[in-house]
């Protein structure tokens, strides 16, 4: 029983078209868990149903042993569980404390010291905390979007391509920073593009093909098998 | 100085404008549909205000305060049992439904009040003047009510959380909702001050004039050039969209017959989506 479990979740936006054919992960306390594949596996559709912004037609998904199956999203959060999705991830016209504010709306008490303790972690957040959120680079959203996630302090957080359109420079400081995050206790689900970087941070990864489960094993293990290679890693 | 003193008229009429203008705008930045049902909420407004001040003898102020509460929960009622099932088919469909809803709620303050014009129990008082320029007293406390009730306005949206959770709401709905704000709490309260700022605006513009239940209706093409001159969903936009109207169609009176002024907004309109198509100050501004 790991601390996020999904099983067999069958999932898609219309009646006929089910992206997500029963698919299975799971994530343990303090693991990073990348979640790769082709275009259009279903990746970031599972992440939406797990987060509640898509309820499953079948399967069942647990968070620290209750099931949270096709419960609303801000019940979800309050049990711990934060989203970050891919695009849209922030409040553009408000400041970036106001957004580090949102990220917290339903602990208001706990918020100040939170917001605190993202500044101290970010340090650039802090020195831009008056800026609007739009005026920010690729990079830096990224990072408020995960600062406004670890306002309700959760055990899991899920990562929808977090490196998407950032340059090397800036992946590399996102990467760095999701792994301080996972040192200090915070385990995290991630889907990304980038298979090689994923590979590279994750303990265990999950390969999805055509939205079903295709091959699963610690990500050294993965990165280094000559036919994943060929396939996901070109060359 | 006669193009001073029309500066002056319509800056006072400009602001008076601005907070119906806020109204439609606001509603705008939450729901994404214009709420033609503004002009019939101004008519609340400026009735309720009517009897609060002439039938129950309260003074302006209180009777302004008394004005936003009406036209604030007819506008919580209307929203929710007759524009939020439309909401489902889209901007278009919900914008005529509100033009329909617009129509029978001046109809039925018609059918309670009658046609005839009113006017509020005032004390007369004789205009000031400045060194050539008048106004009126009367004209000066509406200017200084509506520069008020907007500060406080800006002040509940930039430093409560309520406030700060209509924005989130206005900016990514989706992220809110992730965030667990509720979008339903949103609306209502968007609706109700909203239509509360309508009917507050209803009144004040009787407050200068008289009162009948068309006022809302012939002002609400004002209120829509000055919202779409902003930058729809802007609310300093739809301040600065009112003070333009306000002042153009003052200056309009030095070359056209006041037969025509309502042709400024639309004037307005043309010039500014022309060169900036998002507004002055753009869509998304706060």
């Amino acid at each position: 029983m790991g601390l996020l479990t999904a099983t067999g979740i069958v999932a898609g936006y219309g009646a006929a078209d089910e992206i997500l054919k029963g698919v299975d992960v799971r994530v343990e306390p303090g693991e990073i868990v990348g979640i790769i594949g082709p275009n259009g596996a279903g990746k970031s559709t599972l992440l939406k149903a797990i987060a509640g912004l898509l309820k499953p037609k079948a399967g069942s998904i647990s968070l620290n042993g209750q099931d949270i199956t096709g419960r609303e999203p801000r019940d979800i959060s309050r049990l711990g569980l934060a989203y970050v999705p891919q695009e849209h991830n922030i409040f553009p016209s408000m400041s970036v404390r106001e957004n580090l504010e949102m990220g917290g709306y339903v602990d208001p008490k706990a918020a100040k010291a939170r917001i605190e303790g993202v500044f101290t972690r970010f340090p650039m957040l802090a020195e831009k905390r008056r800026h609007a959120a739009r005026t920010l680079s690729g990079g830096e959203r990224q990072i408020l979007a995960m600062g406004m996630a670890l306002m309700v302090e959760p055990a899991v957080l899920l990562l929808d391509e977090p490196s998407a359109g950032l340059s090397p420079v800036a992946a590399e400081v996102l990467f760095n920073a999701i792994i301080q995050i996972n040192k200090e206790g915070v385990s995290i689900a991630m889907v990304e593009q980038n298979a090689n970087e994923a590979l590279a941070i994750s303990h265990r990864a999950y390969i999805l093909v055509d939205g079903k489960n295709s091959r699963t094993g610690p990500a050294a293990a993965l990165a280094a098998d000559p036919e994943i290679r060929r396939i996901f890693l070109g060359g | 100085m006669e193009v001073l003193q029309l500066i002056v008229n319509g800056l006072m009429a400009g602001t008076i404008l601005a907070v119906p203008a806020i109204g439609l705008t606001a509603i705008f930045a939450v729901l994404r549909f214009t709420n033609f049902a503004l002009a019939s909420h101004m008519t609340i407004g400026a009735f309720a205000g009517f009897v609060a001040n002439v039938t129950f003898g309260l003074p302006a102020v209180a009777s302004l305060a008394f004005a936003f509460l009406i036209a604030g929960l007819v506008g919580v009622i209307s929203d929710e049992l007759v524009l939020k099932p439309f909401r489902r088919s889209g901007f278009i469909t919900t914008a005529i439904g509100s033009i329909a809803l617009t129509i029978a709620l001046e109809n039925l303050v018609r059918f309670i009040f009658g046609n005839q014009l009113r006017g509020y129990d005032l004390p007369i008082q004789r205009d000031w003047s400045f060194s050539g320029i008048r106004v009126s007293p009367q004209q000066v406390e509406n200017f200084v009510v509506a520069v008020i009730v907007m500060a406080m306005l800006f002040a509940f949206l930039a430093f409560t959380r309520t406030g700060k959770s209509m924005r989130a709401v206005a900016d990514n709905p989706m992220l809110a909702a992730i965030k667990g704000i509720n979008a339903n709490v949103v609306a209502r309260l968007v609706s109700f001050v909203a239509m509360g700022l309508a009917g507050l605006g209803g009144m004040l513009i009787g407050l200068d004039t008289t009162i009948d239940p068309l006022i809302g209706f012939k002002t609400i093409l004002q209120i829509f050039a000055a919202a779409v001159v902003g930058g729809l969903g802007s609310i300093p936009g739809a301040v600065v969209g009112a003070l333009v109207v306000g002042v153009g169609e003052e200056l309009s009176l030095l070359v056209l017959s006041p037969a025509y002024r309502t042709a400024v907004g639309f004037i307005a309109i043309l010039i500014v989506l022309t060169f900036r198509p998002r507004g002055i100050l753009g869509q998304r501004a706060y």
